[in-house]
């Protein structure tokens, strides 16, 4: 695993316009960032990243079947008792789920570390999926790369084949869309999901989160009055739970992507769930539930720091690295009130003076592809920048 | 795009084309007429209005049962994906004069209009295609004197039976239905993003 500095391509930016990619400059700051990229061995990406994502996707999908069952799980889950029997139910006809993406620290050394499972609404797909597929392209065709460089990523191809699996599942040839509004990106990713939809024969509808409406028989609508029968949305379970609109949408039997089992794995509580149910597996982490902290002071956890994660939060906001004598970190945000949990601290690796992060992602349960963002900051926050990244 | 290698980790083959958002080449005149032909060219069919179920039946004599097939499952598509209105006169106002009928559901009652007619496609193979078709009386409507699909797509004149149609003309259409209230979700993304000075990006992870 090398981080190799390259030229950016001259006509990228306009390129860029063309394709529609929009938000690969964000507050004046650079999204995507092509003047360098990350090179892996084959058995770097076979051995310590795709096998290992695919084996915890398979642990994942335990911790759900343990949680859709279990009364007392599904509180410590913090998901409200209005949904466990949506839940368990979606489960049970297990309604397909189209994508996620896993977060690694990984060196290309040591084996890779679950830091957490963005299992419901995951973004930097199209910059993953397509954009840096075709940087590669681009860089291969000019010879500025080995004609033998190659790239694990496999997205776009599995994302419209899924997409076929799920118009088959629900015997549909249209499907909405939702994002909500103000956010380039999330109307980006959105809009590449439809792509992969139209690919895949389906005909598409958008709605913004914010737009739907309500039906006389207690249907969703989409601004034409449209009744929205099957919905992508890029919006978190955990705040449609929370939102007036929420027990509508079980009892307006909206078949939703990603279906709502899927807010266990969205959950940091699947973290300490993991590590209960697969203690000491090289992939992961320790971590606990608040009610477990004592465990914090095992002696064989003398030496270590802790971070600590609310169950719901996204990009690496409220989180606090301490440990037993001291703060070292923490961030603020809006996040914590459904409780927290405590992950062993793994620092991320450091190159040229970037602290770099792995997103692993899955379609379906096949492993699918990697993303590489780099951050100032120890804790990968929103403004961290997206690098593209080679097999050779 | 070539490729050389047995276990490529990547996507084999994007159709750059489609992804394209817009054109790579700037004509030197765009006219609106000009992308429309563009969006719309692709594969035409020919498609067979009829007014009721006995201009179908004389039309094929011979395909009675299908006629009837088509005949009913169109009524039944336009209960289901007719715009639907509040008050008769929204709906007549958009359809003309007695073109509206009152809709009863679970959540009360609505209008919507007739099915003005049902259009068949592929009427030789085992399973035609068929859509309901609207037309207005209207003069405030663009719809006025031609057919239209439920979502609003310009078959062509009603003096006229056949007509070629797009390969989109028969998709089946999402229902539609009258909406009560807007704007139940996005509060907790509202609560959220007023923490902070610069709540950023989207709501992905």
């Amino acid at each position: 695993m090398l981080r190799l500095e390259i030229a950016a391509r001259e006509n990228w930016q306009q390129m860029a316009k063309d394709y529609g990619f929009l938000f690969h400059t964000m507050y004046g700051e650079p999204y995507w960032d092509e003047t360098a990229y990350y090179q892996f061995t084959l058995e770097q990406i076979e051995r310590d990243l795709e096998a290992p994502t695919e084996e915890i996707h398979q642990m994942c999908l335990h911790i759900v079947d343990q949680v859709a069952n279990n009364d007392e799980l599904l509180r410590k889950f913090a998901i409200p008792e209005a949904y466990w029997d949506a839940v368990l139910t979606s489960w049970q006809q297990k309604e397909p789920s189209l994508y996620s993406r896993l977060d690694f620290v990984y060196d290309g050394k040591s084996p890779a570390k679950l830091l957490e499972n963005n299992a419901d609404t995951p973004t930097s797909l199209y910059e993953s999926g397509f954009w840096q597929w075709l940087w590669l392209e681009n860089n291969v065709d000019k010879r500025v790369l080995s004609t033998r460089a190659d790239q694990f990523n496999s997205l776009q191809e599995k994302l419209v084949n899924q997409f076929k699996v799920i118009a088959n599942y629900y015997q549909i040839s249209y499907m909405h869309f939702a994002c909500c509004k103000d956010t380039a990106e999330d109307r980006g990713t959105v809009q590449y999901l439809q792509d992969c939809a139209k690919e895949a024969g389906l005909t598409t509808y958008f709605v913004y989160i914010e737009d739907i409406g309500l039906g006389a028989n207690g249907e969703f609508t989409d601004l034409q009055d449209n009744v929205i029968s099957h919905c992508f949305k890029l919006y978190p379970w955990e705040f449609m739970q929370r939102d007036e609109f929420g027990p509508y949408a079980i009892s307006s039997n909206t078949a939703w992507v990603e279906p709502i089992w899927k807010t266990i794995l969205s959950n940091k509580a699947l973290l300490p769930s993991l590590w209960e149910s697969f203690k000491g597996h090289p992939n992961l982490l320790p971590a606990f539930f608040e009610s477990d902290k004592h465990l914090l002071d095992l002696p064989e956890h003398s030496n270590s720091k802790w971070v600590k994660k609310p169950l719901y939060s996204r990009e690496g906001a409220n989180i606090e690295v301490f440990s037993k004598t001291s703060t070292d970190l923490s961030s603020d945000g809006p996040y914590g009130e459904e409780g927290f949990i405590y992950q062993a601290f793994t620092p991320l690796p450091k190159y040229n003076n970037n602290y770099t992060l792995i997103g692993s992602w899955l379609v379906n349960d096949q492993a699918a592809g990697i993303s590489v963002r780099e951050d100032a900051s120890p804790i990968t926050q929103d403004m961290s920048r997206y690098l593209p990244h080679i097999i050779l | 795009m070539e490729t050389n290698q047995a276990n490529q980790k990547r996507s084999r083959f994007i159709d750059l084309a489609k992804m394209r958002k817009s054109f790579a080449l700037k004509p030197l005149a765009v006219g609106v007429a000009g992308i429309m032909l563009s969006a719309c060219s692709g594969s035409r069919e020919e498609a067979i209005v009829f007014t009721n179920l006995d201009e179908c039946t004389d039309t094929f004599p011979d395909m009675q049962a299908k006629c009837e097939i088509a005949y009913q499952q169109a009524l039944e598509e336009a209960a289901r994906t007719a715009p639907k209105y509040n008050t008769a006169s929204d709906c007549e106002h958009e359809f003309g004069a007695n073109q509206c009928r009152q809709y009863s559901s679970g959540g009360g009652s609505f209008f919507m209009p007739l099915m003005a007619g049902y259009m068949i496609g592929n009427m030789m193979s085992p399973r035609p295609y068929y859509q309901p078709m609207f037309t207005s009386y209207s003069r405030s409507s663009p719809y006025r004197y031609r057919w239209t699909t439920a979502d609003g797509m310009d078959i062509g004149d009603i003096s006229k039976r056949n007509h070629r149609v797009r390969s989109g003309a028969f998709e089946k259409k999402p229902a539609v239905t009258r909406t009560i209230s807007r704007g139940g979700f996005g509060s907790s993304v509202r609560a959220k993003s007023n923490w902070g000075s610069s709540r950023s990006k989207g709501w992905g992870g």
